[in-house]
């Protein structure tokens, strides 16, 4: 049932668009000799997250004196992390806020940067179900199936 | 770089270099893999996530992995040990660090280095690929993008084993041994994966050894240090501070405290500066014959190291000879014939000169020194690849007539300009300090002075800065034929500009004869009658190899770059006799007027004042016969005629035939003494 659950969660995910094929890549990491290799690069990313949008919430916050490059930089960073997990919606608004920092709009910026804060931790909150079934799966003794997207 | 392999040494040379390659690892279970099962990667990257995928990728592919987000502590690990990795796969956009910078490092290192970003925008890869990253990978990166990049460590070991091929052949490629000079073991310790048997090796190795690697192939155009004349200076004084044998090239660079200065350039230069001075050395015992013949190259030697490393000689322990200024003194009217090449028993020269001290150059004469002229081969074996003669400058001091005043100069500059990358502009040449004397095409002026009973003493080659062996070494990166060039003044040296004609007459002194320039002639084009001087390309193309085995790709390729200003003239001319020498005070002004027009980095600017003629072409053996003086010749003819009658007239005081010279500057129209 796990199992099934499992399955289903994750290529719902897929198709909506949370996740790309580079999760797939991540996941295909992952064997014996590193098994919690994607928990912990999410992980990783989840901070990275947290960090880098809140170092572009202070930089906005400095209303007439923002400093767009440090958003910026931060901006692509995340990019690049967001890319590199499969985190696929938020990958998609750093871009639409790096344009936004590019052009100095700063509401756009904003804007912006509220929806990756929110997107990620959506997406947060779903793997986290996510690994939640695999550790049942785990548990009971079974094997995680092989998610064919 | 451009090797091949062909013959069957040479393909067992690079099966050999191949199979260290795939040095065996053994792996966790304790079986053995072949490379590239445990190749070393130096992985950096700021972003944590990217950074831990990275690794995971890497460690799939089954490197060994080494992470980092900090460059400046890639860097670190880098300059520690040179040998600790195989690869280096660096993002570059880190807004903390550079990774051009570690580029940059692991290219001296001669490390491949794989770019990793996240714009694949096409000048961005340019930038990347320009700046030698050996490849370009735009994240996110798969897994079987890394699966492949040890190919560029196998390149690599290929480019480095095959440029070694050249100096010296070795078949068996044993731990020890060495695959070629210098580097070469340093090389097999970098092939070989996880050799653990070579790690003791590598630790124990620094300095120019580590370096030798960083600085020996690398085929692609990397940003270079310019030593300046400043900055050589303060490396120089490091080494003196420190004693040359312990100076290290970390002491070096603390010493010297440059900014933006790498301990991997001040190795470089270290190792440079080393075979300098090495050759220097050589070239005095090789010359130090007692008797006046025997002065002949020592003397030059003696002077140009003096001179050149005044810097050095306090602190430096030079040999006895470099030490005796008076020993010069006594030997200087030989010092002309010092620069005579090998194949020139200078020794008339020494005789004639000393006969007239207001004359210190004599001419060459003919009758004595042809039965002595052997061979002719004077530009090729011994001298070091052509290059501009650097010669101090004088004050308007003949050259060599007054080494005081050359004494005064330091011919550090020869050394120390040969280092400078060959893109950099001329400044640091000519106009900089008096240190060096640069090959000057213009010849109107001295020859002016001719006219004033001096003789002026042309070396169209870079005889004059080269005593042969500081040539080899110090002044590498010149193009042994750029002075050539430089024969119109900073222009490009016209082809038709040389004609050749009488270049080679039998009857010329120093050649003794067309024949004995028979490297001569096949430089020249076969047809010698006032035909332009053309060198084969096929020996543009022995120079090229001989440069590289003298130093590497690198000079290769400076010269490679140096060889297109001059057009067709590749090679200097054999300027067997051409010697002009003006000793007149004046007319060395008048042609230091000259040499300080702007002079590109590729030529070669002479204070005429006094040079040796072909002599000067001595240990080069890339050195090709070259008569700058014939592009005067055309365009000076007049003049010309002056300074022949002129030295006509010394020539009949002294004895000595003038008719060779004139002849070779293809003038035919000179009448004979």
């Amino acid at each position: 049932m796990e199992k099934r659950q499992f399955r289903d969660y994750t290529i719902s995910l897929y198709h909506q668009g949370f996740l790309d094929d580079q999760f797939t890549e991540l996941k295909k990491l992952q064997d014996e000799c590193s098994p919690d290799f994607v928990a912990e690069v999410v992980s990783l990313f989840f901070e990275d997250c947290e960090k880098l949008i809140s170092n572009m919430a202070r930089a906005l916050d400095q209303t007439g004196n923002v400093d767009y490059k440090l958003v910026g930089s931060s901006v692509h960073q995340l990019k690049g992390s967001s890319s590199s997990v499969g985190a696929k919606r938020v990958k998609g608004l750093c871009v639409t806020l790096k344009e936004c920092c590019d052009s100095q709009n700063y509401e756009g910026c904003v804007r912006c940067l509220q929806q990756v804060d929110i997107e990620y931790k959506s997406l947060k909150g779903k793997l986290q179900d996510l690994f939640n079934l695999e550790q049942q799966i785990v548990q009971a003794g079974g094997r995680i199936p092989q998610v064919d997207i | 770089m451009y090797y091949f392999f062909c013959g069957l040494e040479e393909k067992r040379l690079a099966d050999a270099i191949l199979h260290q390659t795939m040095e065996l690892v053994k792996n966790e279970d304790g079986r053995t893999e072949k490379f590239p099962v445990g190749m070393r990667v130096l992985a950096v990257d700021d972003n944590p996530t990217c950074l831990r995928k990275l690794e995971e990728l890497l460690l799939r592919c089954k490197y060994h992995v080494t992470k980092t987000m900090e460059s400046s502590k890639a860097l670190e690990m880098l300059r520690e040990k040179s040998n600790m990795f195989d690869l280096v796969i660096s993002d570059v956009e880190m807004p903390d660090t550079d990774g051009f910078k570690l580029l940059e490092i692991g290219l001296e290192m001669d490390l491949p280095v794989i770019m990793l970003s996240a714009h694949s925008d096409h000048d961005s890869v340019m930038k990347g690929i320009i700046h030698g990253a050996c490849d370009y990978l735009v994240k996110p990166v798969g897994l079987k993008e890394l699966q492949n990049i040890w190919h560029h460590v196998v390149k690599k070991n290929i480019k480095s084993y095959a440029k070694n091929i050249g100096p010296s052949r070795q078949l068996l490629p044993s731990s020890e041994s060495n695959l070629g000079p210098s580097g070469s073991k340093k090389r097999k310790e970098k092939v070989s994966d996880s050799g653990d048997e070579d790690d003791s090796d590598r630790e124990d190795e620094d300095g120019d050894g580590n370096e030798q690697d960083g600085e020996e192939s690398s085929a692609r155009k990397k940003p270079r240090v310019v030593w300046s004349q400043e900055l050589h200076q303060k490396f120089v004084n490091a080494v003196q501070q420190l004693g040359l044998d312990k100076a290290v090239p970390k002491k070096i660079l603390d010493l010297m405290n440059i900014e933006n200065l790498t301990r991997e350039n001040v190795a470089s230069h270290l190792q440079k500066y080393r075979l300098f001075l090495k050759k220097i050395d050589e070239g005095q015992q090789q010359n130090m014959n007692p008797d006046a013949f025997g002065s002949r190259d020592s003397s030059y030697f003696q002077m140009a190291q003096l001179d050149g490393l005044r810097d050095y000689t306090d602190t430096r322990q030079l040999p006895s000879s470099l030490l005796t200024r008076s020993h010069l003194t006594k030997l200087h009217p030989s010092m002309y014939s010092s620069i005579n090449l090998h194949g020139i028993n200078t020794s008339s020269f020494i005789q004639q000169n000393s006969s007239n001290s207001a004359n210190p150059f004599g001419t060459y004469h003919s009758t004595t020194l042809s039965p002595r002229v052997q061979n002719m081969n004077l530009f090729q074996r011994t001298s070091s690849p052509l290059e501009p003669l650097q010669f101090p400058r004088s004050n308007g001091s003949a050259y060599m007539g007054d080494f005081k005043s050359i004494g005064d100069r330091p011919i550090g500059g020869s050394f120390l300009d040969s280092c400078i990358s060959f893109g950099s502009s001329s400044n640091s040449l000519p106009s900089a300090s008096s240190n060096t004397l640069l090959l000057q095409p213009n010849y109107t002026q001295p020859l002016h002075r001719a006219s004033d009973g001096n003789q002026l003493c042309i070396e169209g080659t870079s005889s004059i800065s080269a005593s042969p062996n500081i040539g080899v070494q110090g002044l590498s990166r010149f193009p042994s034929h750029s002075w050539q060039g430089n024969l119109n003044n900073t222009t490009r040296f016209p082809s038709n500009s040389l004609p050749l004609n009488h270049t080679f007459l039998p009857d010329q002194v120093t050649c003794g004869g067309n024949n004995n320039l028979g490297d001569c002639s096949s430089l020249v084009s076969g047809d010698n009658s006032g035909g332009e001087m053309q060198c084969e390309p096929q020996l543009l193309g022995d120079f090229m190899q001989n440069m590289s085995s003298l130093d590497g790709q690198k000079w290769e390729e400076q010269n490679s770059n140096m060889l297109i200003p001059f057009g067709n003239v590749e090679y200097p001319l054999q300027g067997d006799d051409m010697v002009f020498r003006d000793n007149n005070a004046t007319g060395s002004k008048g042609l230091e007027e000259s040499l300080t027009s702007p002079i590109d980095a590729t030529s070669a600017t002479f204070n005429s004042q006094e040079y040796v003629g072909k002599s000067t072409m001595l240990d080069d053996p890339e050195m090709k016969p070259g008569r700058p003086e014939n592009a005067l010749v055309d365009n000076q003819h007049d003049v010309f005629d002056d300074i022949m009658n002129e030295m006509m007239k010394q020539d009949e005081n002294n004895g000595m035939v003038s008719v060779g010279v004139a002849t070779r500057f293809g003038f035919d129209s000179f009448p004979p003494p």
